[in-house]
């Protein structure tokens, strides 16, 4: 009962803690994002075993729902809880040494303010309080992609800004439809009352939010910020995006689809845009020959891709091999970009050319960027080999020659 | 007459809303592109309001006499649900509002002009 | 090209939007949740306010959540400008007579009604971020004043971190005293006087501190900086 809310609330307080410890003492500032995630995984590891029995709901305030918010801790929450923790802790690490921009203070503490805002967004169970997370994540992302100020870092920012609070404005809307349909904001009663309602106005409102979270997810159509943020941004920051950031905008879409509508032609509809996101995400990865991080950034768009069209195949076997790879893939591209952030730091340069042969100079770095890129690859015995083949057979098991046909392409485009 | 009434409000807020994806899609000047965030807002928050309007209540604060009216068992009052919504609504819009602006002006710093065509330094 | 693209999507999103609202008739009454509060409300919370027993009492996570994201919105707006040379206040118009001698006169008359809104919270319309906001348009009346002046923004960034860090430690309180956080620990009192609502009142406090001085630091920060 106490630990699921100190997820959120522990964070959350090392930010505000932080202006009056630089009052005190400067230099320990740095240290406080570490320690505040390194308490996170620990609380979080032992939250496991008793969520995977059955889902730890907590009620904030002491009513009863859906009289009042309530948190949600399953083993999908739970999961993403740690995993936030994990990449946070490690890249917060790294983030000791290669922030030196000031003002440095207000980095960490943005930092702690995403990830409280990704922890909350996978374990609430309110579909208003998941949009306030989901926002937090948001606005701390665009301030932190644009933080070194410079000309690239401050565009994308701006783009990543405008396009982003679109996006919110169209969950915000489905969310107005939701509640006017229903009169409740809990997940677990909207999902209860789905049936009573039978009308366009229930596909309108899942449009909008497969669109609106989609923004920050980078599905398809709506990925045109992605690339510019993740590579402006610096190294650590890129790392989080791409590892967190985006995966909390695909629960989402997965969460309002899944557990509200669970209508079996928006699962075909992301079936299909998952397909189109990976294409685009590869082929546009595979012609970067200038920037090495805007090429991670278009192979995570390809990576979003292959996870939403996991999500669409509405099988168990489907969801399971999804969140397997948004686990895979959030450790792969996270190591991957405080690789190449150090490489970059080293070579001072982001030509892919210009970083050739450090692997050399740097032996730990060469090594930990070959783990990484197999594991994308999908290299057995690497866990994207693992994660792959479960969406792959997941996909076959569906017996639909449609899906068998997607998983062509599939295989075919995460090949490049 | 009555008509008008029931849609009024729907109407008004669709219109703000599309106003404003009209001015972030199609206008070049980033100060506008800005307003343009700030009409989406305007129009959410109408809609929201306007979606908790129950025809003949008033607002939800319960002073003496509608206190002893709800004790009877007669609710006069409207949702409070989606005005509370908008409380928190009003205030995201304002944080990213003033992000916004300040990372505007940050741009006009880098690249002397306000105009997105000319703003594309990164490219493909 | 783009403007027609940019029509076409309108009319999509416009038609989606008339199909679903003609599915939520205006004026409708709503169920269950929304009667839970109007009828419970005032008893359970002990606030007259319904709007600010919904926004603190009930659903008082997403409250946090919001002085959260308006914490990150000032904390934005402070590493944007972060470095820039504060500008001279000679190259601006000095303020007329009027304004001047008004200001003087109608700041702590604006103070005072801001706290008066954010204390009253729960017993008329308004609460911590309406009498924060009013805050810390006395606080842009100083500047329009006075187009030179400068503002301590070390103590206003050191009331902003208070005022959360109070917040979060009520609920951490509530915590531990009730076993639920963020829940209600003090005594309700009589509806309709100032002391009562329980936390209500300390949870208004905190925010509109914290709101008033966040405003007038984001304020601070784009004025003074060129």
């Amino acid at each position: 009962m106490v630990a699921a809310p100190l997820l959120i609330a522990a964070p959350l307080a090392a930010a505000f803690a932080v202006p009056l410890l630089r009052l005190v003492a400067g230099r320990v500032v740095r240290f406080v994002p570490p320690l505040a995630l390194l308490a996170n995984l620990v609380l979080g590891c032992t939250l496991i075993p008793q969520a995977l029995r059955e889902p730890i709901v907590v009620s904030i305030g002491g009513w009863r729902p859906p009289f009042c918010i309530n948190l949600v801790a399953g083993p999908v929450g739970v999961l993403l809880a740690v995993l936030i923790a994990l990449v946070g802790f490690l890249v917060s690490v790294y983030a000791v040494a290669y922030i030196r921009k000031e003002p440095s203070d207000r980095y960490h503490m943005l930092f702690l303010l995403l990830l409280t805002g990704a922890t909350g967004t996978v374990l609430t169970g309110d579909i208003f309080n998941l949009f306030v997370f989901f926002e937090i994540l948001c606005i701390a992302s665009y301030v932190l992609t644009a933080y070194d100020r410079d000309r690239a870092g401050t565009e994308a920012g701006f783009k990543y800004l405008v396009q982003g609070t679109v996006g919110s404005t169209l969950i915000l809307i489905a969310i107005a439809l939701v509640y006017g349909l229903f009169g409740t904001l809990n997940m677990a009663d909207i999902a209860g009352r789905i049936s009573t309602v039978d009308s366009p106005a229930l596909f309108v409102a899942a449009a909008l939010f497969v669109a609106g979270f989609g923004v920050e997810a980078a599905i398809f159509p709506l990925n045109a910020w992605l690339p510019d943020a993740h590579s402006s941004a610096p190294s650590s920051i890129s790392a989080i995006l791409s590892g967190i950031a985006i995966k909390a905008g695909v629960y989402a879409i997965a969460r309002t689809t899944y557990t509200l509508f669970n209508a079996p032609g928006l699962f075909g509809l992301l079936a299909v845009v998952g397909v189109l996101t990976l294409v685009v995400g590869e082929v546009s990865a595979y012609r970067q020959r200038e920037d090495v991080k805007r090429m991670l950034a278009y192979s995570s768009i390809g990576h979003i891709g292959l996870i939403v069209f996991a999500f669409g195949l509405a099988t168990s076997a489907g969801l399971f091999g999804a969140f397997f790879q948004v686990v895979s893939h959030a450790l792969a591209k996270a190591l991957l970009f405080l690789a190449v952030g150090y490489m970059i730091v080293k070579a001072g340069s982001k030509r892919l050319s210009s970083l050739a042969g450090l692997g050399r100079d740097m032996p730990v770095m060469g090594v930990a960027f070959a783990v990484a890129v197999f594991s994308l690859i999908g290299l057995p015995p690497f866990a994207g080999f693992m994660s792959k083949l479960s969406i792959v057979y997941a996909a076959v098991a569906t017996e639909r020659g449609v899906m068998i046909a997607l998983v062509a392409i599939v295989l075919a485009a995460t090949v490049v | 007459m009555d008509a008008l009434n029931h849609v009024m409000y729907y109407v008004g807020a669709s219109a703000l809303l599309l106003v404003g994806f009209y001015m972030v899609l199609v206008k070049t000047n980033l100060i506008k592109i800005m307003l343009g965030i700030s009409f989406l807002d305007t129009g959410t928050h109408v809609l929201l309001v306007a979606i908790g309007y129950v025809r003949g209540r008033t607002a939800p604060i319960l002073s003496e006499s509608l206190r002893r009216s709800v004790e009877v068992g007669v609710a006069k009052v409207v949702d409070p649900v989606p005005q509370a919504l908008v409380l928190t609504a009003i205030v995201i819009g304002v944080g990213v509002l003033a992000l916004g602006l300040s990372i505007v002006v940050q741009v006009y710093r880098h690249y002397g002009t306000l105009d997105s065509r000319a703003v594309r330094g990164l490219k493909w | 090209m783009r403007r027609a693209a940019a029509l076409v999507l309108l009319a999509v999103l416009a038609t989606g939007l008339a199909c679903a609202l003609s599915a939520i008739p205006f004026g409708r009454d709503k169920i269950d949740v929304a009667n839970h509060y109007i009828r419970e409300g005032v008893e359970e919370t002990g606030a007259a306010n319904l709007v600010t027993s919904v926004v603190v009492n009930y659903r008082g996570l997403d409250t946090l959540g919001e002085v959260t994201v308006l914490f990150v919105g000032a904390l934005g707006v402070g590493v944007m400008v972060y470095g820039r040379p504060a500008h001279g206040g000679g190259n601006r118009e000095k303020a007329s007579l009027i304004v001047t001698t008004g200001s003087r006169v109608l700041f702590p008359l604006i103070l005072l009604f801001g706290i008066y809104v954010f204390l009253h919270g729960h017993l008329t319309p308004g609460g911590g971020f309406q009498g924060g906001a009013v805050i810390a348009s006395a606080f842009l009346l100083l500047y329009l004043a006075r187009p030179g002046r400068t503002l301590s923004r070390a103590k206003l960034g050191t009331a902003e971190a208070a005022g959360g860090l109070v917040f979060v430690l009520v609920g951490v309180l509530g915590l531990f005293a009730t076993g639920y956080f963020l829940q209600d620990f003090l005594p309700k009192g009589r509806p309709g006087v100032l002391l009562s609502g329980g936390v209500i009142p300390l949870i208004y406090v905190a925010i509109g501190v914290k709101v008033g001085s966040e405003l007038a630091r984001i304020i601070g920060d784009l004025i003074e900086t060129e």
